[in-house]
């Protein structure tokens, strides 16, 4: 098994971890988006990092999203006060893949060459227009975009694009 | 029932986004109602019957968390 092989399983392991803690049915793109921060060391980290984005602000992203999708219809999650998740579900999530999780794939190994790099599966991911994480990354004040452009910069250098700094680049909007 | 109809002034991509998130929350909600309900010492059937999902449904969805959760379930 190669090193890209490898960190897929990984990848998807932990995707699948995330997802059962959240009580997902299914393993979903930004479940991947927090595995691919928790990957200490490797580009597609570095790249997340490089904006601010550790696990721990991609959750509270992702959380700030849910809360407004669910307010713009008039639903106030915090009056029902559920408990947090304990991570321990009676069903399991399937990992069957789910359509966002496939569309990761497939953009992100559209990009590169004969052998694929584990940072093509953050450009897959990026490269969604709607959905879960462009809407939790705008509600975080990330550009998408160019968030995007590191990542490929990434892929065709090797490693993370040079930055000097790891603000968000549109400030922070964050409470 | 009327039909429903998407509030205006609605951007489509927040009415889209809240239909996933009404999903999820409704989740949460039936794993916390179900867990109340065992606790309150409803059985299987009448929360499959409230929830109008088959008994082995709602056992197969929920007893494994139940019990890691040290919820005393009732017979089936």
């Amino acid at each position: 098994m190669n090193e890209f092989h490898q960190y897929i399983e990984a990848a998807i392991a932990d995707a699948k971890s995330e997802a059962e803690a959240s009580r997902s049915a299914t393993v979903e793109a930004h479940h991947l988006l927090l595995a691919i921060a928790a990957q200490e060391g490797t580009t597609g980290q570095q790249v997340l990092a490089s904006v601010g984005l550790d696990r721990a602000a991609l959750r509270d992203a992702l959380q700030r999203e849910f809360e407004h999708s669910l307010e713009a219809v008039g639903v106030h999650p915090a009056e029902y006060a559920l408990p947090a998740s304990r991570g321990k579900p009676g069903k399991p999530p399937r990992f069957g893949p789910s359509a966002s999780v496939r569309l990761a794939f497939t953009r992100g190994m559209g990009h590169g060459d004969r052998n694929p790099q584990p940072v093509q599966l953050l450009i897959g991911i990026l490269e969604a227009e709607v959905g879960t994480v462009p809407r939790a990354l705008a509600l975080a004040g990330v550009d998408r975009t160019e968030l995007r452009r590191r990542a490929l910069e990434a892929l065709e250098g090797g490693g993370p694009a040079p930055n000097g700094s790891r603000s968000k680049m549109h400030g922070s909007t964050r409470p | 029932m009327k039909p429903m109809k998407v509030p205006s002034g609605l951007d489509p991509a927040d009415a889209l986004a809240a239909v996933g998130a009404l999903r999820q929350l409704a989740d949460q909600l039936e794993d916390a109602a179900v867990e109340q309900a065992m606790r309150s010492g409803w059985t299987w059937p009448q929360i499959a019957e409230a929830l109008g999902v088959t008994r082995q449904a709602v056992h197969k969805k929920h007893a494994k968390r139940l019990i890691a959760a040290g919820v005393h379930l009732r017979r089936r």
